[in-house]
């Protein structure tokens, strides 16, 4: 095991590196030390503009939202000792995106602009919700949930891409669906924080109760955990910082299985000690793939986040689920 | 076959005294039931010939119809594109897209309905060519060479007017992709009297031009496609971005899309209205 201070030194700096990074890095190579002036000359100016209306809030947005699916990660995989719990999985991200579409294409943004993470927080709590009451009993029952909740929702989408009354709908949708941070703004940065801050809240509440979690539900009741009430927390705090993140980037996968998973070696396997870590990786594995995506040379369209996330994190589950294989009988 | 398509259009081609079609997509000199499964001809169309000889239109054409020539699709049956609509219809004459669906096309020369794939125009010559092309399939050429004669006045007059300094403008909805060279946008932007700088992107036709690259090649105005679809869109939001709407204060022109995609004699109003808008531009380039 590194040592502690060692470990918070590295995360520090790597997730310095990978903000600057995010600020330095666009479709527009800026000198950053153009980029840093702008800050004390006149404004507006070029890159003052390019920086302070479009750089900050992207990068802002990236750290929210990797931080949010990191930290559910590993709360999810903590309160249901299932080291293939994820938001994606679960069906969470899905239901996110269905109540996230709803609200963009049915005109219910335009007239509301709350509409969107509120449908999106709604749309995965229900997936949350659905998937962790049938799929108790077991690692396999509860990925099979998590599948039929997905499959569900992916139904809704295809439904709703059906009906959206928008001729280019579809296209957009689809592309929407592969995850961006390209062009967000404050407003929408605005509009998220505040529930995906209460989100944290709520998982951050869970960190006693899911250790005890670790010995078994029983166990843990013996121990005094009120389970359905941290059942409840780690629901309500992954719909509304998953359900809010999703509802501005659509969905991006597999950042909450990796994170915690990536942590542990370094910090030991008591789930509590994974939170900060894992919601630190999450924001940095994020930023990363996010710079990844503007830097990646490509002749149109940006690659988009979600399928660069899913590119890498897919072998990375196909290597999860062969670990397993060997640990168990 | 030959004896189908006596039998449809019968009526009307005895009485015009032409002997019997020869084969089973030979073209009538006048058709009677023109069926339309192309947006851009199907206006085109409802320009050329009067409605009784219009079997069908798309039912994308209405919204289009509603602002070029208000009523004129009044009573026009609506087609969806179909192969049964063929059959169903007994057009003799289509007017088809160069996508439109192989299963239409054999529906098509079995009930002997001649199919003629219509070009999208890119440029004001093809425009002058395809409303060449539909005035003789239909048999109104003198129509056709009338609206022609229209555009190219409006379009020399244009010429006339042409601003002392060339004004740079994107045609940008949003993120995705820009009209750049051998578009029709860029012909509009062109006679206008303004240069399009997505036409000197190294991408072919059109490209994309994210936020950033838009403001690093500020242009002196910026266009935005506006569809008939009142419907939300995503594409509306983020051309909506607050740095877009804050640094092109007052230079942002909307612009009707479909004289865009489809190739309208009409098309050259689009670029009269294009001069006007960027004659009522602020003075000078951007503030910043």
């Amino acid at each position: 095991m590194v040592g502690k201070v060692a470990l918070r030194a590295l995360v520090s700096a790597l997730l310095l590196a990978c903000i600057l990074l995010s600020l330095g890095t666009g479709r527009v190579w800026l000198d950053p030390a153009v980029l840093f002036g702008a800050i004390f000359e006149p404004k507006p100016s070029l890159p003052w503009l390019i920086l302070s209306e479009l750089r900050i809030p992207r990068t802002i947005l990236g750290l929210l939202v990797g931080a949010s699916l990191g930290l559910s990660g590993a709360v999810l995989q903590g309160l249901l000792r299932n080291p293939l719990a994820e938001p994606g999985l679960l069906g969470v991200s899905a239901g996110a995106a269905l109540g996230a579409v709803i609200a963009i294409y049915f005109g219910l943004s335009a007239t509301f602009a709350l509409a969107t993470p509120v449908l999106g927080i709604a749309g995965a709590m229900m997936a949350a919700a659905l998937t962790l009451s049938i799929g108790r009993g077991g690692t396999l029952t509860m990925i099979l949930a998590g599948a039929a909740v997905s499959g569900l929702m992916g139904a809704g989408l295809s439904l709703a891409l059906n009906f959206a009354p928008n001729p280019s709908a579809a296209y957009e949708i689809t592309i929407w669906l592969l995850g961006s941070l390209e062009n967000r703004d404050w407003g929408q940065v605005l509009l998220v924080a505040p529930f995906i801050l209460i989100g944290w809240l709520c998982l951050a509440l869970t960190v006693r109760d899911i250790d005890a979690l670790t010995l078994g539900e029983a166990q843990a009741e013996s121990l005094g955990v009120n389970i359905a009430r941290t059942r409840w927390l780690a629901l309500a705090g992954t719909a509304l910082a998953v359900g809010a993140a999703t509802a501005v980037t659509g969905s991006v996968g597999f950042i909450g299985l990796i994170a915690p998973h990536l942590v542990r070696p370094f910090v030991g396997h008591q789930p509590s000690r994974v939170l900060l870590p894992s919601a630190l990786f999450g924001a940095i594995l994020l930023l990363f793939a996010d710079v990844a995506t503007r830097v990646i040379p490509t002749a149109g369209q940006e690659v988009r986040l979600g399928v660069l996330t899913s590119i890498v994190g897919a072998p990375f589950f196909f290597w999860l689920v062969l670990k397993l294989r060997r640990m168990s009988p | 076959m030959a004896m189908a398509v006596t039998l449809v259009a019968g009526v009307t081609v005895a009485a015009s005294g032409r002997p019997a079609q020869r084969v089973a997509a030979a073209l009538p000199a006048k058709p009677q039931r023109i069926m339309s499964t192309n947006m851009c001809s199907d206006l085109l169309l409802l320009m050329l010939v009067p409605k009784e000889r219009i079997a069908s239109v798309t039912y994308l054409a209405h919204d289009a119809v509603e602002v070029l020539m208000p009523g004129a699709d009044d009573g026009v049956p609506v087609n969806r594109g179909a192969a049964e609509e063929v059959v169903q219809q007994q057009p003799d004459l289509i007017l088809a897209s160069p996508w439109s669906t192989p299963v239409m096309r054999r529906l098509a020369a079995k009930v002997g309905a001649p199919v003629v794939e219509i070009d999208s125009a890119n440029s004001f010559a093809d425009i002058r060519r395809i409303t060449r092309q539909i005035g003789a399939l239909v048999g109104e050429p003198e129509r056709a060479e009338a609206l022609v004669a229209g555009m190219d006045r409006k379009l020399a007059q244009l010429e006339r007017q042409r601003p002392a300094r060339p004004i740079e403008v994107v045609a940008w909805s949003a993120g995705d992709f820009v009209p750049g060279a051998g578009t029709l946008t860029d012909d509009i932007i062109r006679a206008a009297g303004a240069v399009n700088l997505a036409a000197q992107l190294p991408d072919e036709s059109s490209s994309s031009f994210g936020i950033e690259e838009l403001l690093v090649a500020r242009p002196d105005s910026i266009m935005r496609g506006q569809t008939d679809y009142s419907e939300p869109s995503l594409q509306d939001a983020m051309s909506e971005h607050p740095v877009v709407r804050t640094a092109f204060k007052g230079r942002r022109i909307t612009y009707p899309v479909f004289l865009h995609t489809c190739g309208l004699p009409q098309s050259a109003d689009s670029a009269v209205q294009l001069h006007d808008a960027l004659a009522k531009l602020p003075e000078g380039g951007v503030a910043w």
